[in-house]
């Protein structure tokens, strides 16, 4: 009876229950009704420890120095920098936007605060130059997904703890498949530039002018080389990184660039306060969930129903891809991640898919899910930051997700995209 | 109404002016986790000197921040949820079917009330952290473990705080719902928050 909790949390969710409350209250009754009261103080008690953990800590930390580095200006320059290296380009602030995308995924790991910070400066920038509203929106949504895809990443760091694996191995795993698809979307951008006539951004850079604008954004983009090289070369561990990283943030804001200012830091602690609490709680409640799923056996059951559809693991890693689609269309990646991943890990991993391939395929997956109508959080934000119309920005963004997809792809079936730099550094098998 | 919003305005101050408390503290708890772990790193690599306590004073911290800001989170809006269903459905309806999800909010959260009440004055808060000591003479020549329960309490006061979001929130959903949505005021900043996206 137990396993009846699955489609009772579906439910809840469906009508509109906050995840939270859902990966709690589902459960809990239906432990009740079958007369297990005392586990339900077990749910508890995994929520507390579920969040009381030092790799989780990573979560805040790279939150904080996300905004720390929005507000300190730094996005400025990676702007300018990736104008010095692609503005000549036909599609040229199409490219920039792309391209400021990755250098900003480096950094942040988030695409929300890459929509919103980029959105600012771009969207304005690429009307001004004679692209449509929607297409600058639709563009710099669907460029942002790359941001939890190349390391540091919130959304895997969620992924590891939950399900048990290396931080450092997904972060690895995710360069290549990141990069495919800023690489994808440029492509697109490109087809599109020759056959719309896109304006060019500016005459072009002479290497000299090219180099001070590397010089301006050097300090910015050596983070991302700290937070890695540092857990690479086994000097941090991935939260001892991110607090690095709120460090080094704070030395550039505050004396390197003097954009940031003692008076703001409160707001800053607070922002990022206030969202990682939110993650933190989610991922507490989905430990407590993770511990039901198991008292339920309902990953054997789900194997058994998903193993009946086929028991070629290609077709099934075709279905999941479907599954996962649908569903990053109407839930965030986090939540997503922690809904799904206990359940579909194990089958998966039965069947002989790397634990750290399924983990970049369900994370790139679900990531793009955020730019996909109806419910993709940063088609809203690019909404909230240009003022055209969701469904505008939805329309136009479709070229972009046909890029995406077929890189979900190529990732779901060639392994050695994701896996082979964390097999060459000994982080995967 | 006017009964509704008489008793909704004590619960709205209440709640605007203990969360400001929680983020200010929250805030702070932040800034130690990040002190704490540059500490431990400081120590480690430069002093070759592995300290015992960041790692547990840091989490002291991040639980606490957790359990003071989520609540805020809560009330503006921040909670994940796919609400697609009750902005689609004529606006009553919707709004029942709100008001019910709040109330099963309540109901899980009165439970881990009334769990999290009894695992901090139970057993389990009788032990002491591993390595967090605080003074107890005034010239720092005594110390003494801090009990566990000091930081098992966090997620316990944060689903207080929850608790009282909650109702504040249920009786808006009332009020809404007898047409009064115009004669409350509105919470502020409802920003959408990202999570971990």
């Amino acid at each position: 009876m137990l396993v009846w909790f699955l489609p009772v949390f579906l439910v809840f969710l469906m009508i509109g229950l906050p995840v939270f409350f859902g990966l709690l209250a589902a459960p809990g009754i239906l432990l009740y009704l079958n007369g297990q009261e005392r586990d339900i103080t077990l749910l508890y008690r995994n929520v507390y420890n579920g969040m009381d953990s030092f790799p989780l800590m990573a979560i805040p930390f790279f939150m904080l120095a996300g905004e720390l580095m929005n507000k300190g200006g730094i996005t400025m320059r990676l702007v300018e920098f990736a104008q010095a290296l692609m503005g000549h380009l036909r599609g040229g602030l199409a490219h920039v936007n792309v391209l400021s995308s990755m250098l900003f995924a480096g950094l942040s790991g988030s695409a929300v605060a890459d929509t919103s910070a980029l959105g600012s400066m771009l969207i304005p920038a690429m009307e001004k130059q004679g692209y449509t509203r929607k297409f600058a929106a639709a563009i710099t949504a669907a460029s942002s997904v790359i941001g939890p895809i190349i390391p540091p990443s919130g959304i895997m760091i969620i992924y590891a703890y939950v399900m048990g694996e290396s931080v450092a191995a997904l972060f690895l795993a995710g360069i290549v498949p990141g990069a495919m698809v800023g690489i994808g979307l440029m492509i697109m951008v490109k087809i599109l530039a020759d056959k719309y006539d896109f304006p060019v951004a500016s005459r072009k850079y002479t290497w000299g002018e090219r180099g001070q604008a590397s010089l301006k954004a050097f300090f910015p983009l050596l983070t991302p080389v700290i937070i890695l090289g540092g857990i690479l070369f086994g000097v941090f561990t991935p939260t001892e990184a991110a607090a690095v990283a709120v460090a080094y943030a704070m030395i550039i804001g505050f004396f390197v660039l003097r954009t940031l200012t003692i008076g703001e830091m409160p707001d800053i602690l607070i922002r990022a306060g206030i969202t990682s609490s939110v993650v933190m709680l989610l991922v507490g409640a989905a430990m407590a969930f993770k511990t039901v799923v198991s008292l339920s056996h309902a990953p054997e059951q789900m194997a058994a129903i998903i193993l009946g559809l086929s028991d070629n693991p290609l077709i099934l890693l075709f279905l999941i891809n479907l599954l996962l689609f649908v569903v990053g269309m109407f839930l965030d990646a986090g939540p997503a991640i922690i809904i799904l991943g206990p359940i579909l890990g194990p089958i998966f991993i039965d069947l002989g898919v790397d634990p750290i391939h399924f983990a970049i395929i369900m994370s790139v997956n679900l990531t793009v899910g955020l730019a996909t109508p109806p419910m993709g959080l940063v088609l809203f934000v690019a909404s909230a930051v240009s003022g055209e119309r969701v469904e505008a920005i939805a329309k136009a963004i479709l070229p972009f997700l046909f890029v995406e997809i077929i890189v979900i792809f190529m990732i779901t079936y060639i392994p050695a995209i994701s896996m082979t730099i964390p097999r060459l550094t000994g982080f995967a098998n | 109404m006017g009964p509704l919003l008489t008793v909704l305005a004590p619960i709205s101050f209440v709640n605007e002016h203990l969360l400001r408390l929680g983020r200010g503290i929250g805030a702070v708890a932040m800034a130690l986790m990040v002190v704490a772990i540059l500490i431990q790193v400081f120590f480690r690599y430069v002093l070759n000197n592995a300290l015992p306590w960041p790692d547990e004073a840091a989490r002291f911290c991040m639980m606490w921040m957790t359990g003071l800001m989520a609540p805020t989170a809560f009330r503006r809006g921040g909670f994940v949820a796919i609400d697609m269903l009750v902005i689609a459905l004529p606006r009553i309806v919707g709004g029942v079917i709100n008001l019910c999800l709040l109330l099963l909010s309540l109901l899980v959260l009165l439970v881990a009330s009334k769990i999290g009440y009894a695992e901090v004055t139970g057993f389990g808060g009788r032990f002491t952290t591993a390595a967090l000591y605080i003074p107890t003479a005034l010239d720092f020549s005594e110390y003494t473990r801090v009990p566990r329960s000091w930081m098992m309490a966090s997620l316990l006061v944060g689903v207080w705080m929850l608790v009282l979001v909650n109702i504040e929130l249920a009786l808006r959903a009332i009020i809404a719902l007898f047409g009064g949505e115009d004669r409350m005021t509105p919470i502020p900043e409802t920003a959408s928050l990202g999570g971990a996206e």
